[in-house]
């Protein structure tokens, strides 16, 4: 049987839980069995064992990033209801988890979120009020989140079996290679104006033309040698509490 | 302020850990729309205390560090949501404008969100067990619903202890340091924290590079921070 407008919907929008149960055997297997099951139950109504071998086959080893995860639970879903071979559909997972996971990564955790929480902290620097900075970053981010998945969705049902070939070179790769400048920007911006930011809370003397000096080379340096850079992070961060503390026990 | 003038309600606390549940699901279980950013959480943390402003903050400089720990593949990454919660919280109870504090608040915070990323392994590993034995839950598709919801149910249980268990000591340590001025120190801590932002900031922006040949740009981006901080835009 095909399923309906209701079961497609029921299917994306448990797409948002398809991570609820990662765990390190089946990594989000479960997650998309759960994401399925409204379609699978559709197609395999009145046919429990062929529902029992589906749902066996979509708990399998899965991985992908959690919003194009959509795009899986359409595509299996559509192999199924097409009656595509079980040996078929396990070689589509496969080949589906790479691709899946590398776009997503560097789309949304690699640009689109760090985008939008730097255009909500620069709002609130600038003097918008706590409130509406968060409001604007959510509500940024989360345009393009749900676009993103009911793209996915969509995209996955009706291409089936050719969606490896549709996410080669996809519009989201493209545009994650296009909007990388303006993630680097912002972040030089953001960081300047908080380190300000911070610097004014101190009331401090601080030599500031010093401090910006230091800041922007180990910025610099930071990039070329990020992990060195980020324990670096790590380490004053630390040790500034640490600091005060002892200079106020000293006097 | 003063141990004896913080103040922290049972329904404060109440709605804090329930808060800390939601935000603890947010980051991976569902429904993952990033309430969870320090941004967010530590501003949430700010309000409940009655000083978003100072929470926003904290949550600024959490963001900045967590920046540069994207979930790419199996890459370990704080888990932001209750630690910012409770950094956020911690600061704004303390009055919001002592440094000292500030700087304990976003220690802390930064040090709680690797607690929650331990605790977030231990919960994947339970999950293995709660989502087994396969066959028993493929003949039962309504058993598999219920232990998927089950384990997103454990992961808001998991952040709302950690808000249960950190929050009151949290806020208790931070109010202690209020009374701690500046010092001969205090300048170099103040450094500290500046050139350890810009760290981040250089190691994040790397992360999302393309490669090496970003590196101007953040030359450029930092340019016009100080524009519009001469500017007077600030």
């Amino acid at each position: 049987m095909k399923p309906l407008r209701s079961d497609h919907f029921a299917a994306w929008s448990r797409t948002f839980a398809v991570q609820g149960s990662w765990n390190y055997t089946t990594m989000v297997g479960t997650g998309v069995a759960y994401a399925l099951l409204p379609l699978l139950r559709r197609i395999y109504a009145g046919d429990p064992v062929r529902l029992r071998e589906s749902v066996e086959r979509s708990m399998r080893p899965f991985n992908g990033h959690p919003y194009l995860c959509a795009m899986a639970v359409a595509a299996l879903g559509r192999l199924e209801q097409d009656e595509v071979d079980p040996a078929t559909i396990d070689k589509f997972r496969l080949a589906l988890r790479g691709p899946l996971g590398t776009v997503g990564d560097r789309a949304v955790w690699g640009q689109w979120r760090p985008v939008c929480a730097l255009v909500g902290i620069m709002a609130f620097l600038l003097g918008a009020s706590p409130g509406w900075s968060v409001a604007g970053f959510l509500v940024l981010y989360n345009v393009g989140h749900i676009a993103v998945r009911a793209w996915a969705y969509i995209t996955g049902w009706q291409a089936g079996l050719e969606v490896g070939r549709l996410l080669n070179g996809a519009w989201l790769e493209r545009w994650a290679e296009k909007i990388w400048p303006l993630n680097i920007l912002l972040t030089g911006a953001v960081t300047l104006l908080l380190a300000a930011a911070v610097v004014e809370q101190a009331a401090l003397s601080l030599a500031p033309a010093a401090l910006l000096g230091i800041g922007v080379v180990g910025a610099l340096l930071a990039f070329r040698f990020p992990r060195q850079g980020g324990r670096l992070a790590t380490v004053l961060l630390v040790i500034a509490p640490l600091l005060w503390l002892v200079g106020g026990l000293v006097g | 302020m003063s141990w004896s003038e913080l103040s922290l309600g049972p329904g404060t606390w109440l709605l804090a850990v329930l808060g800390g549940g939601l935000l603890g699901m947010d980051a991976v279980s569902w429904p993952q729309v990033m309430v969870s950013r320090p941004l967010v959480s530590a501003t949430v943390g700010g309000w409940l205390m009655g000083n978003p402003v100072a929470g926003m903050l904290v949550g600024a400089v959490l963001e900045v560090y967590a920046l540069r720990h994207p979930p790419f593949g199996a890459a370990k990454y704080p888990d932001t949501g209750p630690a910012g919660l409770v950094a956020g919280a911690s600061y704004a109870a303390s009055g919001g404008a002592a440094m000292g504090a500030l700087l304990l608040s976003v220690a802390l915070g930064w040090a709680l969100g690797w607690i929650g990323a331990v605790t977030v392994h231990v919960r994947r590993r339970l999950n293995e067990r709660i989502m087994s034995p396969a066959g028993e839950l493929a003949a039962d598709p309504g058993l598999l619903e219920q232990r998927h919801r089950v384990a997103i149910w454990l992961d808001g249980l998991r952040g709302a202890i950690l808000v249960a268990a950190f929050l009151v000591p949290s806020m208790l340590v931070v109010t202690l340091v209020v009374g701690t001025g500046p010092s001969s120190l205090g300048r170099y801590a103040v450094a500290s924290l500046v050139l350890g932002l810009a760290a981040s900031a250089g190691a994040a922006g790397r992360s999302s590079a393309f490669g090496v040949r970003g590196w101007p740009l953040i030359l450029v981006g930092a340019g016009l921070g100080l524009l519009l901080i001469l500017g007077g835009l600030t």
